[in-house]
Parts: structure tokens; sequence; C-alpha cells
């Protein structure tokens, strides 16, 4: 399919601001199942930018605004073809031990997407589940649609409900939260399972065409955000446990890390006086399957 | 006297056994230490208690400090150094250099490894959480360019000797050498007090450590003429005055987050004169805080951008990001892996025996023995047991257990008894101490480490049983046998020194602050005396119309604020007063202008004079012990008003004069006064513009008559203590013409517009030694100001205004236009110094558009 999105973030400021600084990681990678067209950033007010590679191979653009300002807008705009992606069903079919194992032996790669975080702690709320939903002798294919199911399940997605600052814990005791704390929660008992699992930010088609067979897919308005999880082979394969589903042509990559603070598509730091207040929209639209 | 009894022989199980470094174990000084033990041993008490306080108060007169108690003032708790100095003998010094140089080659090996290839967490050589789950593996680090490839430039290694005498290694301050400028104040200090002690020792010199550390740091850039800072957390960092230190000994502009700015890549340095271009950075700020786009984004004590710039190359950082992983103590354990796994050598000092309690075997046996050890997070200087010294009640291994045993891998533990004793003289008495050392070290070349010849020596004092301090410990000068060349042993002060000319950079971040506090304090005072003459004045009798018409007037004199919100402000009631003066709740309250001031002030405190600073915090807590009180009664709250303003008007002017005479009469300080007279031109603009605009629109006829007028003036007149003024002037009643001529253009009127609008222009160019950009510009507005208002000819103004407002409200005539123009102009003073000098709009619109260049 191939899909044209426009991504706006805007600042304003009650007073104005004398300085901004601004990281995007904005750019979709290419995949085997992500082609991109077309795409550029646009500033405003414009300003020089530069670029680079961040640890998890995001590329982040850096930009600053040093003279007063009273809004700063940035917008994304890509064409993106993407293609099905077909399940890796050997890799899916090994048990949860084995696979576990297999995954581990390489423990210096993988240490990352393992590991809690400041945003994810593992154990805790994340152990029952662990003990539910990761049995040693299923087949991870399976644990994972299980657990998919599970979250989505057991956590009702309510915008709103939650903020960038939410601790997790919280977001296990309301069981309602965004996107974001799907994603969150799915990595925390993965990982506390032993499983490596990363943190992706990227854009989601949500009315899909008559034609088409789906039903409409939760996390449009904003970016949208889902787990990828590490399977032997070394490959990693997308699931969305908002949506209930394993990751196909209807999700457009931008972003990876740990957490969402690793991914966050767009970082600032603002200088003044008063407050900001920040709105994002995402528009995608499908040009053809 | 060595041998002094324990007051709790069972509390101290270990001291009995420690290694004593002075005397040996048949009770005779250890040779080095000999003729210094004889002289100190023929001293009286009093002599040794006089010495003593001479060395602590030159210590202090120093302004050597280390603050332990954020809350309280800055300056406070000046550094500890013992009469008696630690020696260490050339072949001790020479193992310790050794040792010393060996392991920073290993672990700056082992940095670059685990920032890049990983190699020795994949051969599995030490756990991989340890590395890759520490908080202070940074990320960002990984290949991110680094001064001359390397991680660690200037690095400290703490050391400690056992009961067998021999030298260990106790922890790591390979990313940041925190001592360095005490090791060399004690050293100042000793000399200065005891010159003679020095006499028969030669020892090596360390007073060229900063011009050696400087010159390092210079090479660090390609540049031919590289600028260098010193990046402090700023006065709330309780080692603020090494920084201090450090920077000027260096000749370097000791800056903070703030006076830096990202810019097209690369870092400036924001002072009055405009941009400078910063080349290397040497940080005492952790990575943690050091840019909020990389790291933490609550810090405000870093650059935001800086990591990018790092990145770009257009900056060097000592020490590198990501270097403080190198510290985390559950890596000592490991320091012979490390060191053996690089260079394939053992280590030359062993490491003090650590057990990490990550590891089960190593938590069950120290958490089942805990009187043998000491218990100690990974990163900082807290400790949880008790000091040797101390008892390990029930109670407290209770709690020790209790925060260890949830997060046991976040602590590691020493042995107890790690630390040898010495003698130290604290107050005059002889009392033995535990202590440690901390070596510093300078890399001059790739595995070439130049080490100090000097250390920062540390003791457990009569107020604490730790060394470390942050724990309160003290400290003893250190001296390294010289065996080179005996007669060049001379004492520090002998020495000539290459000094630097002192660089002065006034940051716009010190002008800033300074400015506002200016602004804020005749705000304040402004305010305090209109209070203050209003409650006198309400005490005369003044008759109905007066009152009735005075009123009104007051409240439009009040300062103007900076956000137009909602504002219950009123003069003319004593409660409106009470409030005005006391209610925190009222934005533009005389409370709330003292604090603004006194907190700018304080933001900046290494550039005020102390005398200039007790001025404002004496004044300050009369403000904050008296409580505002809505439930008083009137003529109780009339008195605490009268007080407070009294104060204030006192103590307001004490402090320009006080700081007048003692502060460094730099463009910072200029900066205060420019404020002040902004602030000053501001509120009598804003009363003249609010006094006219009452004046002819005026809904009631009687306010408008001619006598009325007069009323009014004479109270706006009164207000602004100009009133005898406009008679010795004019020598005539009270007009509006006159008193618009006084108060905008009478040059001897302090009030005046044009008065305030000069002094202006004398600060500004007078701020810096060369004329700039941003001072033409202010110069020009404030010429092109002072022509706009002596061309007014107020009486064909005035007589018009009158005329029309004698028949109907006069809302639209020339004089109110002019007198809003002019006011919006005086007004605008404040951006043209703003975007000048502190926040550099002017300048960066220059650097980020270069084709406007020469325009």
């Amino acid at each position: 399919m191939v899909f044209e999105i426009l991504h706006t973030t805007d600042y304003r400021y009650s007073a104005k601001a004398s300085e901004a600084y601004i990281e995007t990681r904005l750019t979709p990678p290419l995949l085997s199942h992500q082609n991109v067209l077309d795409h550029r950033i646009e500033f405003s007010p414009s300003a020089p930018t530069s670029s680079y590679v961040d640890y998890f191979g995001n590329k982040v653009h850096f930009y600053s605004m040093t003279l007063r300002h009273e809004r700063l807008t940035i917008s994304n705009h890509l064409q993106v073809e993407t293609r099905p992606v077909s399940l890796p069903t050997e890799a899916l079919a090994v048990p949860l031990a084995e696979a576990r194992q297999i995954l581990n032996s390489t423990l210096t790669d993988v240490f990352d997407y393992l590991h809690t975080t400041e945003a994810i702690p593992t154990g805790g709320n994340a152990k029952p589940w662990v003990k539910r939903w990761l049995k040693n002798g299923t087949p991870l294919g399976r644990c994972l649609e299980d657990l998919n199911q599970q979250i989505y399940r057991h956590f009702k997605y309510v915008p709103g409900s939650t903020d960038n600052a939410t601790p997790l814990a919280t977001v296990w005791r309301q069981r309602k939260g965004v996107c974001q704390d799907f994603a969150h929660v799915m990595l925390s008992v993965l990982r506390t399972g032993g499983i490596p699992a990363r943190y992706v930010c990227g854009y989601i088609e949500s009315a899909p065409t008559p034609s088409s067979t789906g039903k409409s897919l939760v996390g449009s308005l904003a970016t949208h955000a889902w787990v990828e999880v590490l399977i032997p082979g070394m490959q990693w394969i997308g699931i969305d446990p908002t949506n209930n589903c394993w990751c196909g042509d209807q999700h457009i990559t931008i972003s990876y890390g740990r957490d969402f603070r690793d991914a966050a598509p767009v970082r600032g730091t603002f200088k003044t006086s008063g407050a900001q207040s920040l709105k994002a929209k995402v528009f995608v639209k499908r040009l053809s399957a | 006297m060595q041998t002094l009894v324990p007051k709790r022989a069972n509390s101290q199980p270990t001291h009995s056994r420690a290694w004593n470094e002075v005397f040996s174990a048949d009770g005779t000084p250890r040779p080095a230490y000999a003729p210094l033990v004889e002289q100190l041993r023929g001293m009286p008490l009093t002599t040794l208690r006089k010495l003593d306080d001479s060395l602590e108060a030159t210590l202090r007169e120093m302004g050597v400090t280390f603050d332990l108690s954020r809350g309280k003032s800055w300056n406070q708790r000046p550094w500890h150094c013992d009469l008696l100095p630690q020696i260490f003998t050339a072949l001790e010094w020479e193992q310790v250099a050794r040792g010393t140089r060996q392991r920073l080659n290993a672990f700056e090996l082992f940095l670059r490894d685990i920032y890049g290839p990983r190699q020795i967490l994949k051969d599995g050589k030490i756990p991989v959480a340890i590395v890759l789950a520490s908080p202070y593996f940074q990320r960002v680090a990984v290949g991110l360019p680094r001064p001359d490839q390397a991680f660690l430039h200037l690095s400290g290694a703490s050391l400690c000797r056992r009961a067998d005498g021999e030298l260990h290694v106790k922890h790591h301050y390979f990313s940041n050498a925190s001592g360095v400028s005490y090791m060399m104040q004690n050293r100042r200090a000793l000399t200065r007090v005891i010159p003679d002690y020095f006499e028969g020792y030669s020892i090596h010199s360390i007073v060229d450590t900063p011009t050696d550390v400087l010159e390092v740091l210079r090479k660090l850039s390609e540049s031919a003429d590289p600028s260098v800072v010193l990046l402090s957390p700023g006065p709330g960092s309780a080692a603020f005055s090494e920084h201090s230190f450090l920077a000027r000994r260096m000749g370097i502009p000791l800056v903070q987050g703030n006076d830096l700015v990202v810019l097209n890549d690369a870092v400036y340095l924001k002072t009055i004169s405009g941009l400078e271009r910063v080349h290397v950075i040497y940080t005492r700020v952790a990575d943690a805080w050091l840019d909020p786009l990389a790291f933490r984004p609550d810090s405000y004590l870093g650059v935001p951008g800086l990591v990018n710039s790092i990145r770009k190359g257009a900056v060097q950082l000592v020490n590198g990001i990501g270097a403080q992983v190198a510290d985390d103590r559950a890596l000592l354990s490991f320091s012979a892996v490390i060191i053996n796994y690089y260079l394939g050598e053992k280590p030359l000092i062993p490491t003090l025996p650590t057990y990490w309690l990550g590891d089960i075997d190593q938590r069950e046996m120290v958490l089942g023995n805990l009187e043998n050890y000491t218990i100690r997070p990974l990163y900082g200087e807290r400790i949880l047991t008790p000091a040797p010294s101390e008892e390990l009640t029930d109670y407290r291994r209770r709690q020790i257990l209790k925060e260890v045993q949830p997060a046991a891998s976040g602590f590691i533990a020493q042995p107890r008894d790690a630390d040898a004793v010495t003698l130290s003289f604290q107050n005059g008495k002889k009392s033995q101490r535990t202590q440690d050392h901390i070596a510093f070290a300078l890399r001059l070349d790739e595995a070439k480490w130049d080490i100090f010849p000097g250390a920062l020596t540390r003791i457990s004092t009569e107020n604490s049983p730790y060394t470390a301090s942050e724990l309160g410990g003290g400290s003893k000068d250190t001296w390294v046998e010289n065996l080179v060349s005996e007669s060049s042993a001379a004492p520090e002060t002998r020495r000539s020194v290459e000094s630097r000319p002192p660089v002065h950079h006034v940051t716009s971040r010190v002008a800033e602050a300074m400015y506002w506090t200016g602004r804020y304090l005749e705000r304040a005072s402004s305010l305090a005396n209109m209070i203050g003459i209003i409650e006198a004045l309400e005490l005369e009798e003044l008759n109905a119309t007066e009152r009735q018409l005075y009123r009104p007037i007051w409240n439009r004199m009040l300062p103007p604020l900076e956000n137009r919100t909602e504002s219950r402000r009123n003069l003319s009631s004593s409660r409106g007063r009470y409030r005005l003066a006391l209610d925190l709740n009222e934005s533009g309250s005389l409370i709330n202008n003292i604090f603004r001031a006194s907190a700018n002030a304080e933001s900046v405190l290494e550039c005020l004079s102390s005398e200039a600073w007790n001025v404002l915090t004496t004044l300050r807590s009369k403000f904050q012990t008296a409580r505002f009180r809505e439930e008083l009664s009137e003529s109780k709250q009339r008195t605490v008003t009268k007080r407070l303003c009294d104060t204030a008007t006192q103590s307001i002017p004490q402090f320009f004069g006080i700081a007048e005479a003692t502060m460094v009469a730099d463009g910072g300080w200029n900066f205060c006064l420019i404020g002040q007279m902004v602030e000053r031109s501001a509120i009598t603009a804003n009363a003249l513009s609010s006094i006219v605009n009452a004046l002819l629109t005026s809904t009631s006829q009687n306010a408008r008559s001619e006598h009325a007028i007069e009323i009014q003036l004479s109270a706006f007149l009164r207000l602004f203590s100009c009133r005898d003024a406009y008679r010795r002037v004019f020598q005539m009643r009270v007009e509006l013409a006159p008193v618009l001529e006084l108060l905008w253009e009478g040059t001897s009127i302090p009030r005046s517009v044009q008065r305030c609008l000069e002094k202006i222009s004398t600060l500004v160019s007078e701020s810096q030694p060369h004329s700039s950009h941003a001072i033409q510009r202010t110069l020009a507005e404030v010429d092109s100001m002072v022509t706009a208002i002596r061309h007014t000819k107020w009486d064909p103004l005035v007589d018009d205004a009158l005329a029309i407002a004698a028949r109907e409200s006069a809302s639209k005539t020339e004089l109110l236009r002019h007198v809003a123009r002019l006011t919006q102009r005086t007004f605008g003073m404040h951006h043209f110094i703003a975007d000048g000098f502190l926040n550099h709009q002017i300048h960066m619109n220059e650097e980020s558009q270069p084709q406007l260049h020469g325009i």
C-alpha cells in the first residue's frame, strides 16, 4: 500500500520563547516491508538543521531556534510504500524456553532490550503475566498472540487517560491507557520473561478504504506505538497490543528504542518565561493498495 | 601518645591493629615524620591551638569552603586542614604513581571497549549487567567523538593503607578529579601559616597544577587560540569554591549552563560584549545533567544541544561523556580482571577487597558479618554503615539490612578496617584519626599520565568519624619527598609562578541577574517610599477634598508589572498597603520584589561582595520573619507596614552604596545600576502617563477644575518626593506643564526620565572596554529619546489638552498620544538592554544570518 502522511507538531507559547532546541526522530527507516518514496521535515521558523544516526539506528534531526518566536511548528511529510509482512512461522514455532535460550546466548547484543528502564520497570506486576502467558513449553508465536490478546482485553484504550509522565504502575492499576502504555506493558512482561523486545513509534492507518477487510484501527490521530519482539534467527517482528494484531502493511515505522523516551519522535527544550502547549496531528491517507 | 585509648574499646575493634602512619610499632616517629613531630611535640597546647586557629582563618580568608548544607547560605563552612601534613617518601610515591598510571591506562581501554566492540563483555570477563545496566553507562557516548580519542584526561584515585602497611586502591574518581584545588589550597595555607615547617624537608611543588591542566585542555582543540571554560553546577554545589579556584588559577571563565548557547552546532559563551566561541569545556557537571535533549529533560544545569555540538566535533568536553561508568564501585572488584585483560599485567597497587552485593555469595557473607564491613552505594559518597569508631547497634543493623536487601545490586562492601590512623592536631588537641588519600593524574598523551606529586589526604575529625569531605571529614596537606634536586625544595611561596593576566568575561547570565537585582530593588524601594509617605501623610489631617482627590492618583503611580495580570494593588487603604508590603500572593508586593531581588543576587553570589550580600540577607530575613496576617487589627497592620517600609527604604540605598564601595567595578555591577535606572525611568514614565490620563479623562468635572488639578499634582509630587524640588526649580504653584517638564527632562531630578536614560548611556558604555553594535544601538536609542523629550513643547500641548478637557473628556489629545509614545519608548529600553547584552537576540541574528554582516 502507498500512504501519504502529514504529521505536524505545533508548539505555542504563552509568552514568546527566546530559544528552542528540538530533536526529531521522524525519518522512516528502509525495511523489507517499508519503502520510502518521499520524505521531508519542515521547521517553522526555518533554521539550519543537522542530523546524525543515534544508538538505536534512528536518523535524528537537530534544530535550534535562537531568535524570539511565538510559535514553532514541525511538519513531517512522507510517502511510504508498505508490503504485507509474512510471519516467520518456523521461528515462531520454537518453544518459548528454547527461544529464550537462543536469544540470550548473545547477551551483550540483546541486553538493552531485556533490561529495566526508568519508564519500563520489569518484575512486579509483570510476573504473574509471565507465569500465565509465557509458558516454557508453549511455542513463541502462540505466547505472543496470547499475551497480545490478554493485554488488549485487560486494558482499556482511553485517550487522555495517561500522559508521558504516568508511571507504568499507574497503568497497571487503572487498567487503562493509550498505545504507548499498551506497548510498555507488553515490553515489561516480555522482558521479565526473558524475551528481548523493543518499542516502536510510527503511524497507523485508522480508517481503511471500504474495499479493505479490516476493522478500524485505533491510534491514528496521533503517532502510534507498538512492540517488536526479537525471535530466533535474530529477526524483529512487530506486534500491536492496542489493536490485538501482528503488524502489517497498515503500520508505518518511524523510530525505535527501549521505551517511549528513547524513541520519542519529537523532543524539545525551550527558553520562555511562560508556558508552552503542544498539539500533534497526524493525517494518514492511502493513495493506493 | 600514639596509643590513645579508645573511649569504647569494644566499639572500635579495628583501630588497635590499623596501620599507624606517623609512629612505628615501638612508639617512635617514623623517619619522615621525626623532625615535624619533634617540632610539634615541643609546642605548648596554647601555641598549637593558636596555629590551628590561624590555619583555619587563613583558609577562610582564601575562600576555601566545602558547603554541606544546601539550605544555608553559601560560603559558610570553612575547609579543615590539619597542622601535621601527610608525608609520602619518594619510594612510596613511585608506587602510587606507577599504580595509578597503570589503572588509568587499563580503564581508558576499558571505556573505549565498552562504548565500542564490547569485547570484554563478549568474552564473559565481567558480568554484562554491571556495565550495561549501570545508570552511568551512556548510550549517547557510543560513537561520540572524544578529545584526542580519550575519555579520561583529569582523574583521581582514592588510596588507603591497610594494617600491613600496603597501599590499596579504595575508589576510582577517574571521571571527576574532585579535590585538586583542596590539595593546592592546603599547601598554600600551610606555607603561609608555618613557613619554617618546610625547613629541612625537600618536597615536590604542586603550584603549577592549574597551568599544567590548562595546557592540556588547550591542546585538545585544533584552534590556534582555543577558548576554554570551566562548567560548574553553580554555587549550589558543595565544591563550588574548588570550581571557582581552578577557573581563577587557570585564567578561564567559570560558567554555568545558562552562560553557554549552541548556535549552528557550535558552542558560544554569552557575554555582555557578545557571543564568544568556546572550544574546550572542562565540566564539573555530571553527564546526566549536561544536555536536557540527550539526558535528563528536567536539567537546568546543562546546555541544550551540547551533545550535538560534541558530535559535530565543534567542542571538546573533558572528561568524555560516559566516563562516569568507570567509577561505578561494582567495577572495583573487577579491577584486576580489567587490568589483566587490557594490559596483561597484575595491578601494581591492589584494590581494596570489594564485594558486590549483587552477587549472592558475597552478599550473604557480608550481610552475615556486617560489623566487619563498610557498605556503600555504587556511586557517591554515602556510607550506610557506622564508621570504625562507632558502634553497630541492632537498630542500625536492621536499618541497613532493610535498605540493602531489596536492592542489593546497588551496593558494595569493603573491609571496615581499611584505613590507616594518623595524628591530628585539630583545635590544638593531639588525637588519633583515620585517613585516606586521593591522588590526581593528568593525561599528557596516549597512555602517558602525569601524577601530581601531592594528594588530598582526608581525615576523620572531631565532627565526623568519616574521612569523606561530603560526610564532614577534614584534610591534611600532603608532601611527596623530592630526591631529585634538594636545592629546589623551597616552600611554594618562594617559587615564582607564571601568572596569567586575569581575563575578565562578564557573562550575560551574571549581567542579567544583576540587572534584575537592580530592577527589583528599585521597584521595592519606590514602593516602600510611596507606602511610607502615605502612612506619614494619613497622620496629618488631609481635608476631605484632598483625601478624595489624592487616593485615585496614588494607585496610578504604582510601579508597572511585567505580566499584566489582574492586580488588586491598593495604596489608599491601610489594609491595602499592608497587603502591598507583605502579601506573598500579591505579585507586585514589597516582599515579593525583595525576594526576587535576593534570589537574583543569590544566583550570582560569587560576583557579589559579602558586605553587599549581608545587607540584602538582613533585609530579606526581616521580611521572612514578618508573617502576613490578614486578621491583624488595622493599627497593628499599620505598625508592621511602617516598620517594614522604613527598613526597605533604608536598606536598599545602603545596598547600592556598600556595593559601590566594595564590588569589583566591572560590567556585571554596571548592569545592576542599569537595572535600577531602567526601572526608575519606567516607574516615572508610567506614573506621568497615568496622571495625565487621569486628569484629562476624569468623568468628574470637579476633578478637572484648576484647583482639583493642583491638589492632584501635589499628591503626585509628594509621592515621588519631588515637591521640594519642584518649588526650588519653578517657585510657583503646581501646574501640569512644569510637572511634566520636571519629571521628563529635569536633568537635576534623580527621578526624571531623561536623567535615568543618560545614566543608562554612561553605564552601558562603561560596561565594556570596547564599543559594540549592541552598545551603539543602545546609545543611539537613548540619544533619539532624549532629543524627542527635549523637543517636546509642554506648554502648548498642555494648554490645548486642558482647553479640550474643560469641554469634554479629552481622551484623544495630542498630549496623551505624545506621552503614551514616550512612555512606550521608555519601557522599550528594557528590550534594548535585554536583546543587546543579556539574551543576544541581536548577536544571534548576526550569527545565524551571515549575509547581514556589514550592513
